[in-house]
């Protein structure tokens, strides 16, 4: 069952409890676990999905927010492909955490790596941070911004296939002119060299 | 008669509306009994179920009331015993034999299991932590000098979970007995409690005499000063000197690993045996995670695991810093140190993350493994070829000019061209040969973790894999770290040389009578001297570059003569003889070139061999054999387009009439 077109690695990141586990359970198994332990380490899930009719193979690895696994989950940042940074609306200090996670970020992952902030738990009536909130830190920070509900599986199916459209469009346009760019910059390079050896017969 | 039933009907009325009034008034009235009915029924069932509650808790506490029986039943056992060992000394010492010998066999009637039980029970939890911190105290004490010194926290957590193991095997046939199956898991929670006190001492112990906050804000601090690139650190903790340490760490926690297993196995196999409701076992097993995850146990093992995880970077990425750093190439070797030192730092890294027995940990150390050999190695390597291979002297003029250019850009100093060349061919070599280690560091890693953990879950293994699978992506960028290599080499040393014997070929005339030809294949052909030149390029190379280097590069060495040998042919034009030189030559170049690899080259030089096929034909209407959708017919390289400008090169002097047939032919 192995025959997918593209494969993609996303990473969840974000303060304990604020509902990565939840979000990865709801969009590859389709349940809310309620009660769901902390994270140990990290969890590793796949699911395949269509995009254009093309199978699109996500590895999704949740991470554990707690503090004390932060050596094992930073090392899983550089290569992934997404990288979700998950806050919980009803609670005001995940949110203001989001600027170290950031930083983290900026430290160990890739420069090219999607970045998408998540406002998770909807569903609550006791919410602390309005929409427009979340929306300008993510555009301060060059993200993509969603707000969705593990429970009432809200936006999650919407989080992941956006996620797996953009990667998709981001390896096809990217693949053939980043080969390009490394062969151009040899090419420029030998041009200027060749051009030297050229003076140097001619005397 | 009718009035008088009329009169009745009157009075009648009078008296049906009063009943239907009163009745009317009832019906509020009857709403009232109706909802009260309701309530009752409610709470006629909450009574039913606080009864069935009530005696279900009746149920519990004649369980407990059994309990305290046997629990009475065993003191006065005790007592009895008392009295009868009393009893056996005063009939002894007033050498009253039968009081004596009845006393005896009263105790002979206890139930002796009950006794040992009672004994065991009060020792257990307190023997353990007499017990725990006699090791403890042990291993405080134990001089620096000591052999088990370096590991003596391993040792105590050793001897503390053995402790317990021993007491959980002692004791389970006891408790299976007289509490019944499925009951371990609420002995192993006091147990438990027990033992977490002990390992947090062990583990706070262990901190405060390794200095570990002290060494782990020292790490933390290096690299936050250098978190660009790992290979700049300023001052530094020699990682040899935590070697020792992170070796107790993996073993503390591998001992960690391994007690959690046997309790869990433990536990496990008493609630298969014990518990048949389905229901009732999971929520036992829950019971038990819970118990397992909510541990102190636990706490110290991810604490140690974290601690782990920093100290093993750091250790990997000075280690290979210093390998680096003390890069040494030997005379006749391909490669130089840093590449075997690399690899040998990451592999006991791995194995050291597998001796932990925490996948999490293993994955972890490839994850950084991949980095520091993806980024910060590629780039040394990249960095060094980025010099470029100074360029040989054509002639002396131009080596001179070569080396003037070379010094007004501070690339190198007089003299240095060796140095350069052979940093620059090792750079290639190294790139090349770590392809190999790779792959074969991915096949043993494979290996050891699978004899390491045989019982992997399904989940863990693709965990496993995706992590490796970050090795192979190494190997794309050291490919095109060679590549880059190869490039370099094709614009310095091969293209500048090439270029000009080939060039050689438009000096020779190929409209040649038959006795130019001998007299031309009596001398030295254009492609013996051209052929002698390749060799004299390519043996060098031969020897100081890995096979498959060699390959590559004769590979670019084919590249380079063929679409330049394609435009001087282009240049030249040709009679019937000069295509015949043409297809020989034409032939042996590539003779000579595709034995010079061990891949077959020949591929490369079909075009070339068929505009001399072309251009050797006797009859220009011959084509026809070779062009079409017959049997004899060639797969052309060539465009039509293409095949006509050959053509022209001959029929340019043989001006035949049939050239237009031709066009209409292709």
């Amino acid at each position: 069952m192995d025959d997918y077109k593209f494969l993609f690695k996303v990473v969840l990141v974000g303060n304990a409890g604020v509902g990565k586990t939840c979000l990865v359970r709801r969009f590859t198994q389709g349940l809310f676990p309620p009660g769901q332990g902390a994270t140990i380490g990290v969890d590793f899930m796949i699911k395949t999905v269509e995009v254009e009719g093309e199978k699109v193979k996500l590895q999704i690895w949740d991470t554990a927010g707690q503090e004390r696994f932060r050596s094992i989950t930073q090392s899983y940042y550089r290569s992934a492909h997404a990288l979700i940074l998950v806050y919980d609306i009803s609670c005001q200090p995940t949110f203001d955490c989001l600027p170290d996670w950031l930083r983290e970020i900026e430290e160990y992952a890739s420069s090219k790596v999607l970045r998408i902030l998540v406002g998770n738990k909807i569903d609550r009536d006791d919410r602390e941070i309005p929409t427009h909130v979340g929306e300008d830190f993510a555009a301060r920070h060059n993200m993509y911004f969603l707000e969705t509900s593990a429970k009432e599986a809200d936006n999650v199916e919407k989080l992941f296939m956006q996620i797996a459209e953009d990667l998709m469009e981001q390896a096809r346009s990217k693949d053939l002119p980043r080969y390009d760019t490394s062969t151009a910059n040899i090419d420029s390079r030998t041009s200027t060299i060749g051009d030297s050896s050229c003076c140097s017969k001619l005397i | 008669m009718e009035e008088q039933e009329m009169s009745k009907f009157v009075t009648q009325q009078a008296y049906i509306d009063g009943k239907i009034k009163a009745l009317s008034k009832m019906i509020p009235q009857l709403k009232i009994i109706h909802k009260d009915a309701e309530s009752l029924v409610t709470t006629i069932n909450h009574i039913s179920e606080s009864s069935e509650k009530i005696s279900g808790k009746i149920r519990e506490l004649d369980t407990a009331r059994e309990k305290v029986e046997e629990c009475q039943k065993r003191v006065s056992d005790l007592i009895d015993l008392e009295l009868c060992s009393q009893g056996v000394q005063k009939a002894i010492y007033d050498e009253d034999y039968e009081q004596g010998a009845a006393l005896v066999h009263r105790f002979l009637s206890i139930d002796q299991s009950v006794v040992k039980q009672t004994a065991s029970d009060f020792e257990k939890v307190a023997g353990l932590e007499d017990a725990a911190q006699k090791n403890l105290q042990t291993a405080l004490n134990t001089p620096a000098g000591d052999k088990r010194y370096p590991v003596i926290y391993a040792d105590t957590l050793t001897l503390l979970y053995e402790g317990v193991a021993r007491m959980v095997n002692v004791h389970q046939p006891l408790i299976e007995t007289y509490y019944g199956p499925g009951k371990l898991i609420a002995a192993m929670n006091i147990l438990q409690k027990e033992c977490d006190n002990q390992t947090r001492r062990i583990v706070s112990e262990f901190c405060k005499t390794r200095n570990m906050n002290k060494k782990m804000s020292q790490i933390n601090e290096i690299s936050r000063m250098s978190s660009s690139s790992s290979f700049s650190k300023l001052e530094k903790t020699d990682p040899k000197d935590l070697d020792v340490l992170i070796g107790e760490m993996t073993l503390m926690h591998s001992k960690i690993e391994l007690y959690i297993k046997f309790v869990r196995s433990k536990v496990m196999t008493d609630l298969d045996v014990g518990i048949s409701d389905l229901d009732e076992r999971s929520k036992n097993v829950d019971k038990l995670e819970q118990l397992i995850k909510n541990s102190q146990v636990s706490q110290s093992k991810h604490e140690l695991l974290g601690y782990y995880l920093r100290m093993e970077q750091y250790y990997m990425e000075e280690s290979i810093t210093k390998a680096v750093n003390l890069d040494t190439a030997e005379q006749g070797q391909h490669t130089s140190s840093m590449v075997d030192d690399t690899f040998f730092i990451i592999r006991k890294c791995i194995r050291r993350s597998i001796s932990s027995g925490s996948l999490d940990g293993i994955c972890a150390i490839i994850n950084n493994a991949c980095r520091v050999l993806e980024s910060d190695f590629c780039n040394i390597l990249r960095s060094k070829l980025k010099q470029g291979y100074p360029s040989g002297y054509l002639d002396l003029t131009q080596a001179y000019n070569v080396l003037q250019s070379s010094i007004q850009q501070g690339r190198l100093q007089p003299g240095d061209t060796e140095v350069a060349r052979t940093a620059f061919v090792v750079a290639l070599n190294n790139a090349d040969s770590c392809t190999y280690y790779v792959e074969a560091l991915c096949d043993r890693v494979m290996l050891e973790i699978e004899q390491a953990m045989p019982a992997m879950k399904e989940n863990d293994r693709g965990k496993l894999e995706s992590c490796l699978s970050g090795l192979s992506s190494v190997t794309a960028t050291l490919k095109d770290v060679i590549e880059y290599g190869l490039q370099q080499l094709r614009a310095s040393a091969i293209k500048p040389r090439v270029h000009p014997w080939i060039d050689s070929f438009m000096n020779i005339n190929h409209e040649m009578t038959e006795d130019e030809l001998s007299a031309y294949d009596a001398g030295e052909t254009f492609v013996q001297t051209l052929i002698m030149n390749l060799e004299s390029l390519l043996v060098p190379f031969k020897e100081v570059l890995t096979p498959s280097n060699y390959d590559s590069l004769v590979g670019v060495v084919t590249n380079e003569v063929i679409s330049r040998f394609e435009k001087i042919v282009f240049k030249t034009t040709f009679n019937r003889l000069g295509g015949l030189v043409l297809d020989k030559e034409v032939r042996s170049l590539a003779g000579y070139l595709t034995t010079s690899t061990s891949w077959s080259l020949r591929d490369k030089f079909a075009r070339l061999t068929q505009i001399a096929t072309v251009l050797n034909l006797e009859k220009v209407s011959e084509i026809s054999d070779y062009w079409g959708d017959h049997d004899g017919a060639l797969m052309w390289r060539l465009t039509p387009s293409e095949l006509r400008n050959v053509m022209a090169l001959r029929l340019v002097l043989e001006r035949a009439p049939n050239i237009k047939f031709i066009r209409v032919c292709i």
